[in-house]
């Protein structure tokens, strides 16, 4: 790390959620506590139904805390806000805007001048390859470029926690494995916390720092596994420390199934 | 078929309506040179022409559809205006929605004609009424269309622009809106075609010009060459205007394919 990191402090603080549905209510996350420091990248995985989705979506600010509470750099979360950004799986841009426009559409928030805004959001679209994409629209982007107009818009505005759910679920794995590297760049540029939700095991050993598994009925969190591999990584048998926690957590997975 | 495409299937095909009118039109015609039914009843495509050109040469004609196109377009206009901004106010606020929705809905039902009566109460055999039996009918289905796009924005742009952090008015302005906006040209689109429908409803009763009361006054003199001719431009109106406001939706909501 070459830069110290101070922002984008996250603690999740015995929170738990329960919906209400057609004649009671359900636990969709049981009590959980988490912590995430500055600048760092941790994973979600679990099976479908084990509240990874909702535990981001409380961060977000989407969803009510029903116990427990969450604080960024302390200040406590009752709805979204300016230190985070959100990276949907369905990539969630606007069909009627083009993808300079979605990404100027985020830096509002900054109110900025129409040129800085204009050279911001060109400089983020940049970042992410995507210079002589920038005057289409959505809908003339593949999957991959659509995620990356996400990613630049997300980031653009410069929120300290980055939240992702699923983000490259939806991309075929030669695209995904692009991703990665794009997602690793601009994150070791922007120093974000990254809370980001998988079902994809080998995609969370290959970037985070922490896998958090989950699993369900009730939703929690089961184990931890700290990595300290350096990146880039590769899925091989120098890092069999990966291996053996691929090993680990498939097994883990399969039980709760 | 795809397999052995006959020529003149495929021009048939690629012709639009050009194909259908010619195969009506040949069809009226046999009928009427069959003599089965009476002039009176039935005129040919020849005396409906002529009945064209006289109307248009008294000077009939061109008041007429200046007349009516004038109603149809005021009448519309009100009503779309005020059915996109009522539309926008109950599909977003929770408040209007439960003062103003159950009532006009409960309004939808009653047709245009039966309104025709009142309007000439309220607002005598002048103008108004004709802009107040259109404008109401194009009002509610327009409304209606408006205030159920407006609902179903999908719940993940919602999402994405909350956490972008924009303003509600942006919010509103460019997302809310834009995302309801293939329901909202949808139901302008009904509405014209009711603004044609609900005219003629609006000047069969109490009107001194219009083609709405061109048919009326044909149907006194049995003018059925008149008739038809009237019909037809009807038709014909009908159809550009939908055509226009087609074209125009087009262009803006270029987003939205099929």
């Amino acid at each position: 790390m070459t830069k110290q990191v101070t922002q984008g402090h996250v603690c999740i603080d015995d929170l738990s959620i329960t919906f209400d549905v057609r004649g009671g209510s359900m636990v969709a996350l049981a009590p959980t506590s988490l912590e995430l420091s500055p600048g760092s990248f941790t994973a979600l995985i679990g099976p479908s139904g084990c509240g990874k989705s909702t535990l981001m979506n409380a961060v977000a600010g989407f969803v009510p805390a029903t116990t427990g509470r969450i604080t960024i750099d302390g200040a406590p979360i009752n709805g979204p806000s300016d230190k985070v950004g959100v990276i949907f799986q369905q990539y969630a841009l606007f069909p009627w805007f083009t993808a300079l426009d979605n990404v100027r559409f985020g830096l509002k928030r900054l109110k900025l001048s129409k040129s800085e805004e204009l050279d911001r959001a060109r400089a983020a679209i940049a970042e992410v390859g995507l210079e002589e994409h920038a005057q289409k629209y959505p809908q003339e982007l593949s999957g991959g470029m659509k995620q990356r107009v996400a990613i630049a818009r997300t980031f653009a505005f410069g929120p300290q926690v980055m939240l992702m759910d699923e983000p490259f679920g939806a991309l075929d794995a030669q695209t995904r494995l692009v991703m990665h590297d794009l997602l690793l760049r601009i994150w070791e540029k922007h120093k974000a916390t990254v809370l980001f939700v998988t079902h994809d095991v080998d995609e969370a050993l290959i970037l985070t720092d922490d896998i958090q598994l989950m699993s369900s009925g009730p939703g929690r969190i089961i184990k931890h596994y700290p990595l300290a591999e350096p990146r880039p990584r590769k899925l091989n048998r120098d890092n069999v420390h990966l291996l053996e926690t691929r090993d680990e957590i498939i097994a883990l997975l399969h039980q709760s199934h | 078929m795809a397999q052995s495409p006959h020529f003149f299937w495929r021009i048939a095909r690629q012709s639009g309506a050009v194909v259908s009118i010619l195969f009506v039109l040949l069809i009226w015609t046999l009928f009427s040179a069959l003599n089965i039914m009476p002039q009176a009843i039935l005129p040919s495509p020849a005396s409906v022409w002529s009945a064209t050109v006289e109307m248009a040469e008294n000077g009939t004609l061109g008041r007429d559809l200046t007349v009516s196109l004038s109603r149809a377009t005021i009448g519309f206009s009100i009503g779309t205006s005020l059915g996109v901004l009522v539309g926008l106010l109950t599909g977003r606020m929770a408040l209007m929605q439960v003062l103003l929705a159950p009532a006009l809905t409960l309004l939808r039902p009653i047709p245009a004609i039966a309104l025709v009566p009142l309007a000439i109460v309220w607002f005598g055999i002048g103008e108004g009424s004709k802009y107040f039996v259109i404008s109401y009918t194009v009002f509610l289905t327009v409304w209606f269309n408006t205030h159920h796009g407006m609902q179903y924005v999908p719940d993940i742009y919602l999402r994405a622009s909350r956490s972008l952090g924009v303003s509600r008015a942006r919010e509103f302005l460019t997302v809310i809106i834009p995302a309801a906006a293939p329901y909202i040209l949808a139901g302008i689109r009904l509405g014209v075609a009711l603004a044609f429908l609900s005219l003629v409803a609006a000047e069969l009763s109490g009107a001194s010009s219009g083609i709405g009361y061109r048919l009326q006054e044909a149907r006194q003199y049995i003018r059925t060459d008149r008739m038809f001719s009237l019909l037809i431009i009807l038709g014909i109106l009908g159809a550009v205007a939908d055509v226009i406001v087609q074209r125009i939706g087009q262009r803006l909501v270029h987003w939205q394919q099929g």
